[in-house]
């Protein structure tokens, strides 16, 4: 295949659509990622929120968290209300799991890194990556002021990937073929904008060829005025070196047969 | 199309060998392949992520409305009736502000009248909520669209009679709105890629169809008086290509013809005993050698030029990959870990990346300039790239302030040595004629680099980290080399220009020139520092510590280059008008630092904007005539050392300011805050635009030189 | 002579019968992981077992650290707690908690007087249940003791307390009834009359009648119907003596007059007809103190670092059937941060 120029700029040009289309493609997932993200993470904190509330309605009350038999209840109502929800847990300042929505967790131990949020002097909502999970979190504090423990909530990562994963493949898509369509106008619009060029290459050469020909009428190649003119007069002026040329090689062979 | 053509060919409205008319042509193709399907693609987005937001909008208004619902059904239960529920509004008023998308909640009673409402009037609810009053609802409720809003109803029981519902209304448009936050990210991206596209399709003409076609025009003004020495040397696949090689084969007939005829005229004349006949035979050879010009050597020369404008694409991407960090840099150092000490204060060690990159630059430039007249811009250009790219990974994966700046001090030294390889490359491709063409191509790709690479750099950072965004950087100056390299091929470095090494000692008694002095101290090098100290260090850190992202931030800082991209085409020809070059230096540093200054009125941002504007103008309008200015106040020095000897000096003396500035603007930093800093760094620059003005009175009067030599 | 006893895990009764010295099971549950001795604690009462001494011994229970208390109580007699001194310097305990005033200061001393013979000085200790530490010289400072103690305060700050007032409603004019007789309410008087001032509401005093230097109860029935006719649209009951005793008498007269009322102790809301209160309880402040001790003990912090200060959080008490009674409504806000007294029935007006 050889590169002709409406193809070189075509090229050009759809290397930079793509590109261009990819990095906003990407910025614009990005972006909803992070707003879809961020509304999920606040429904979850809200979940975590309320069953904090709860809890620590009963810690005032003089209860030790161990004690309080009926939060077990309401993560269990919590978790089984969404689907989505991977668990919810609550641990006290050890890590030990006092309560959880997978009973048969109860007793374990959470990972160390969950009880750094525990010991800042804040007592801010606090988000961890685990493995597979997404944890929102929040601190138990008694009425002492003193962190008990905290409870957290796990949903999965990749919640937006897997909710929205085919509505994003759909849209990849819809762009892929957007770019397809507008690639094949880049190559149709480049050969009809270097068409003028390929024209007046061509007209340029015919004029070169009949004047190396040597049959045309002068008249017709003189009508070239590329390069402000010039062409014309250089067509002419090789045509007639050639002429010229070709004149004096008779003369020489007419002098040299003359002997 | 071929009407087209033909008008095209009948009013010479596209010239081959220009490039304009055929690149006007073909941006109008890039805008139209650009701009749709990127609006296309935007609209299509939003509206899927708008419906993709639905459910989780959904989600989140039930587990508000739930706990709302327990709540209510709680005080109901302790047997406060529902239409006597006091203090519900500050209630509302609270899950209101910790859930933005929550646009208003209300109670209505078991007839759908409204009791409590906050966030909408009730006007815009009475009628839907009485409509379907009655109507029982299970515990997932109703979800219902009522003007602009959606509404989920949840009842509220007390002992299994449903007593109230509570309504959560929430604003689909709300969070769609948040979404639009992209669109600026997606028009700077969209100007990007224009801008790219520009400089790319430039490159492409330039390289195939005017930069050849320049050169056959070459070849043809010859031929047409007869001079046939020289043919193109052009050898590439497309149509170019296979019209010059008709081109050549055509002059190659006329060579070969001639060739042809001069051995036969050689052969009749040694071998013809007839000495007439010799006589005659070289007298056609005479005749033939008068009209007509061939080379000596036996076969016409083939005509290899490089144009300077071949390096502009490699140039900008360059610059462009230098730029990207320019938004970010004191943030970058401020996030990094710094041992801080007893001289290098945290706001030093902030400033300190910034000025060893500028001390890289001006040791790089220094240097640079003997060693590209010794080795070529070729080799020159290579030598540099390595310190460019080390720098630039290295910047990327810096562990510390101090090491960062390191890396950037060998980054500056490569940036230099780039630079100066591509200024040297344009001067040598170049002729007296088109030199100002080819420096004023070098000027519009550094400033649109600068333009692209602030923006794309902040929009970068924000997404991907402030690392990989060097690694970003790095591969982009990977492929300008990778370009370059095959560009910058032999340049035929002529003999070396009478080798000017800067012979030290008399150059210096260029101080003994106040002009030059005065010009040097009070103009060029407060211009550095307010650029450097000012809007490469504190702008970033003032915005940053206002709460503006970094795609904020570099949307503000592109101002500069852009205002000074506007500014300095204008001002040039005003200088050249008006011959007003001191006037207009003084007047740009006076304008710099006031705006600055805008910071001691006003709050916020604006003063920075403003200060940023004027920054933009000040130096659009004083950097050409300050360096055409030299050859008129240093005009003895210019003849004896020569006037690039005098340029360099004056660029290797302000880049002192470069390197004072963000030091300067670090301590005053440390003793007055960020505001004060700016202040304090503002009143300097405008205290010696202010010395130089009132001395610039004075450079009209005394022993003056005039000369009609003119700066391109 | 002191009896001892074994002290069991259970909630023991008010009167308490001096204990035999035997450790308690009721940690026996307690983990592996700390087989360690259990911290010996003696527990000097002033009078009888409580709420306070009762949230001190759950949170060690809760928290799983091993203790052995060691409980004496005074019995309200102030001549047995030089033996305590003694008793508990013999036996060398780990920490001594002392509860109430009397028995703080006698056994602790004041920071200006510290007798080494009379007072414990070696053996760290935590006090409850003093109500003005600094007044009292307990310590000089409540950010710091300065010496070998650590403690709680149990009193809402008044402006606390008026603050939970207007939240319910904003008041114009705030009634009080008290006994004359009592220094502790004459000071709040001031303090509300000031508070007033920068509040937006006026005080109304009503103090009882006294006859032969006692306050008369029947007086006080007419003093709330006085309050009313002056306008006062909310009665504050101070934390005082007289009227604890006699307080179904005074929150039956409020209900008559169908005014609300705010009490500065738990016991007019928790157990007569009181409105709604907000309160430390001394359950609370039981656990409070316990915290301080195991700060010492568990987490070896020096007593003197330790600041006195109250529980965090409020307790909102809202006696929900006289709000009903009064159809004056508490706030969403304040009810959803409440504890509510509701036994469903209706109280008599």
């Amino acid at each position: 295949m050889s590169w002709s120029l409406a193809r070189k700029v075509s090229a050009a040009l759809i290397a930079i659509l793509v590109c261009t289309m990819m990095v906003t493609a990407l910025f614009g997932f990005f972006k909803f990622q992070d707003v879809m993200s961020e509304l999920v993470r606040s429904r979850y904190s809200f979940v975590a929120f309320t069953i904090k509330q709860k809890v620590e309605d009963s810690l005032n009350l003089g209860f030790a968290l161990r004690q309080l038999r009926q939060v077990q209840e309401t993560i269990e109502l919590e978790k089984a209300r969404d689907e989505q929800v991977q668990g919810i847990e609550i641990f006290d300042a050890k890590g030990e799991i006092l309560f959880n929505s997978d009973r048969g967790r109860i007793g374990a131990s959470v990972p160390e890194n969950w009880l750094l949020p525990l010991s800042a002097a804040s007592l801010q909502p606090f988000a961890v990556l685990d493995e597979d999970s997404n944890v929102v979190g929040l601190p138990l504090v008694n009425n002492l002021g003193k962190v008990e423990g905290a409870v957290v909530l796990l949903y999965p990562t990749g919640y937006v990937e897997r909710e929205l994963g085919p509505m994003l493949w759909r849209l990849a898509g819809e762009i892929a073929g957007l770019v397809g369509v507008f690639s094949l106008l880049t190559v149709m619009v480049a050969s009809v904008a270097l068409g003028a060029v390929r024209q007046r290459l061509h007209v340029m050469e015919h004029a070169l060829l009949l004047a190396s020909g040597g049959e045309a009428p002068l008249a017709d190649t003189a009508a070239v005025d590329e390069f402000d003119g010039h062409f014309g007069e250089f067509v002419a002026k090789t045509r007639e070196a050639v002429e010229h040329i070709k004149a004096s090689t008779d003369e020489v062979e007419r002098l040299d047969r003359l002997a | 199309m071929k009407s087209n053509a033909l008008t095209g060919l009948r009013e010479g409205a596209m010239r081959l060998d220009s490039s304009r008319s055929l690149l006007i042509r073909l941006l109008m193709l890039a805008v139209l392949v650009l701009v749709p399907p990127m609006v296309i693609g935007s609209y299509r987005a939003l509206d899927n992520f708008k419906r993709g937001l639905g459910p989780e909008m959904d989600l989140k208004a039930a587990a508000i409305a739930r706990d709302l619902v327990a709540q209510l059904e709680r005080a109901v239960g302790f047997g406060i009736p529902v239409d006597k529920l006091v203090g519900v509004d500050e209630f509302f008023a609270q899950v209101l502000s910790a859930n933005p998308e929550i646009r208003y909640l209300g109670i209505t009673d078991a007839k759908g009248d409204i009791l409590f409402l906050r966030g909408a009037l009730s006007e815009q609810l009475n009628d839907a909520y009485r409509g379907r009053s009655g109507r029982a609802l299970d515990d997932s409720g109703l979800k219902a669209n009522i003007a602009d809003f959606v509404d989920l109803a949840l009842p509220v029981h007390v002992r299994d009679v449903p007593v109230a519902q509570v309504h959560v209304g929430f604003d689909q448009d709300y969070v769609a709105a948040q979404l639009f936050g992209i669109f600026y990210d997606i028009a700077v991206v969209l100007v990007v890629s224009l801008i790219i596209a520009f400089e790319v399709l430039l490159f492409v003409v330039v390289f195939n169809v005017s930069g050849p076609m320049k050169l056959v025009a070459e070849v043809v003004a010859h031929a047409r008086r007869g001079d046939f020495t020289r043919v193109p040397g052009i050898t590439s696949a497309d149509e170019v290509g296979h019209f010059v090689r008709i081109f050549n084969s055509a002059m190659r007939q006329v060579d070969g013809a001639y060739r042809g005829l001069m051995a036969y005229i050689d052969e009749v004349r040694s071998g013809h005993f007839d000495r007439e006949v010799a006589g005659q035979v070289s007298e056609i050879a005479d005749r033939v050698r008068f009209l007509f010009r061939f080379h000596p050597s036996g076969a016409p020369l083939v005509l290899r030029e490089k144009l300077s404008s071949d390096v502009r694409l490699p140039l900008f991407l360059f610059i462009f990959a230098e730029e990207l960090s320019r938004a970010f840099m004191p943030l970058y150092a401020q996030a990094l870990p710094s041992p801080a000490g007893w001289l290098l204060t945290p706001e030093l060690l902030i400033a300190l990346p910034i000025a060893v990159f500028m001390a890289g630059i001006a040791v790089g430039s220094l240097w640079a300039g003997a060693v590209t007249e010794r080795l070529g811009s070729r080799k020159v250009f290579q030598f540099g790239l390595a310190p460019a790219v080390l720098g630039c990974v290295m910047s990327g994966l810096a562990h510390g302030v101090i090491e960062l700046s390191l890396w950037r001090g060998i980054a500056g030294l490569g940036y230099a040595l780039v630079t100066v390889a591509c200024q040297s490359y344009i001067s040598k491709t170049t002729v007296d004629s088109n030199r100002a063409t080819g420096l004023g191509s070098y000027v519009g790709a550094v400033l649109t680099a600068a333009i692209c690479g602030t923006v794309a750099g902040g929009v970068l950072a924000e997404r991907i980290g402030f690392g990989p965004t060097f690694f970003v950087s790095t591969a982009l100056i990977l492929v300008s080399g990778w370009l370059l390299s095959h560009l910058l091929a032999v340049v035929d470095h002529g003999a070396p220009v009478a080798a000017p090494v800067p012979s030290g000692r008399p150059l210096l008694r260029i101080f003994a020139n106040w002009r030059f002095t005065v010009l040097v101290l009070f103009a060029a090098i407060p211009a550095k520092m307010a650029l450097t100290g000012y809007f490469f260090f504190l702008v970033p850190l003032t915005l940053w510590n206002s709460d503006h992202s970094l795609a904020e931030l570099a949307r503000i800082m592109v101002l500069y280059p852009l205002v000074m991209l506007a500014v300095s085409s204008q001002s040039t020809r005003l200088a050249d008008q008006m011959g007003w070059r001191i006037g207009q230096v003084a007047l740009g540093g006076l304008i710099g630092g006031a705006g600055i200054l805008s910071m001691l009125a006003f709050d916020g941002t604006l003063p920075l904007v403003i200060g940023i504007v004027c920054l933009g103008v000040s130096h659009g309008m004083s950097a050409s005539p300050q360096l055409a200015a030299i050859p008129d106040i240093c005009w003895i020095e210019c003849n004896r050392h020569g006037r690039t000897q005098v340029l360099a000096l004056l660029r290797t003396l302000e880049r002192v300011g470069s390197v004072i500035g963000p030091l300067l603007a670090a301590a005053f930093l440390l003793h007055w805050g960020v505001k004060g800093a700016v202040i304090g760094l503002g009143a300097v620059v405008l205290a010696m635009a202010a010395i130089f003005a009132m001395v610039a009175g004075a450079y009209g009067s005394g022993p003056h030189l005039e000369t009609e030599e003119d700066v391109p | 002579m002191i009896m001892r006893r074994l002290l069991l895990g259970a909630v023991l009764s008010a009167v308490l019968v001096p204990a035999a010295l035997v450790p308690a099971p009721a940690w026996a549950e307690s983990p592996a992981r700390s087989p360690a001795k259990p911290y010996r604690i003696y527990m000097a009462l002033w009078r009888g077992w409580e709420d306070a001494a009762q949230g001190f011994k759950d949170y060690f229970t809760n928290q799983n650290i091993p203790v052995e208390l060691i409980i004496r109580d005074a019995g309200q007699d102030r001549a047995k707690l030089p033996e305590f001194v003694a008793e508990a310097k013999q036996l060398g305990v780990d920490l001594v908690f002392t509860w109430g005033t009397t028995v703080t200061v006698d056994m602790l001393g004041t920071y200006d007087k510290v007798d080494p013979a009379k007072h414990i000085t070696d053996i760290p200790a935590v006090f409850a249940i003093v109500s003005q530490p600094v007044g009292a010289k307990v310590v000089p400072d409540l950010a710091s003791s300065g010496r070998n103690i650590a403690g709680t305060s149990y009193l809402v700050p008044m402006d606390t307390q008026v603050n939970l007032l207007q939240s319910y409603r904003p008041v114009r004019k705030l009634g009080m009834v008290y006994n004359p007789l009592e220094k502790n309410s004459l000071v709040a008087a001031d303090e509300l009359r000031e508070l007033g001032r920068k509040n937006g509401y006026e005080l109304a005093v009503a103090p009882v009648d006294v006859v032969d230097g006692k306050p008369v109860v029947e007086s006080i029935a007419r003093k709330v119907r006085d309050l009313k006719q002056d306008g006062v649209d909310f009665l504050y009951i101070p934390p005082d003596t007289f009227l604890n005793v006699n307080r179904d008498v005074l929150t039956g007269a409020a209900l008559a007059e169908k005014m609300p009322s705010f009490a500065a102790a738990e016991n007019p809301v928790l157990s007569s007809k009181a409105m709604f209160g907000g309160v430390y309880r001394y359950y609370t402040v039981g656990q409070l103190t316990a915290y301080k001790a195991e700060q010492i003990l568990v987490h070896k912090k020096a007593p003197a670092d330790l600041p006195i200060d109250p529980p965090r959080r409020l307790s909102i008490i809202i006696n929900m059937p006289v709000v009903r009674a009064l159809e004056f409504y508490p706030p969403m806000g304040l009810l959803s941060l409440a504890e509510v007294v509701d036994n469903g029935a209706e109280v008599r007006q």
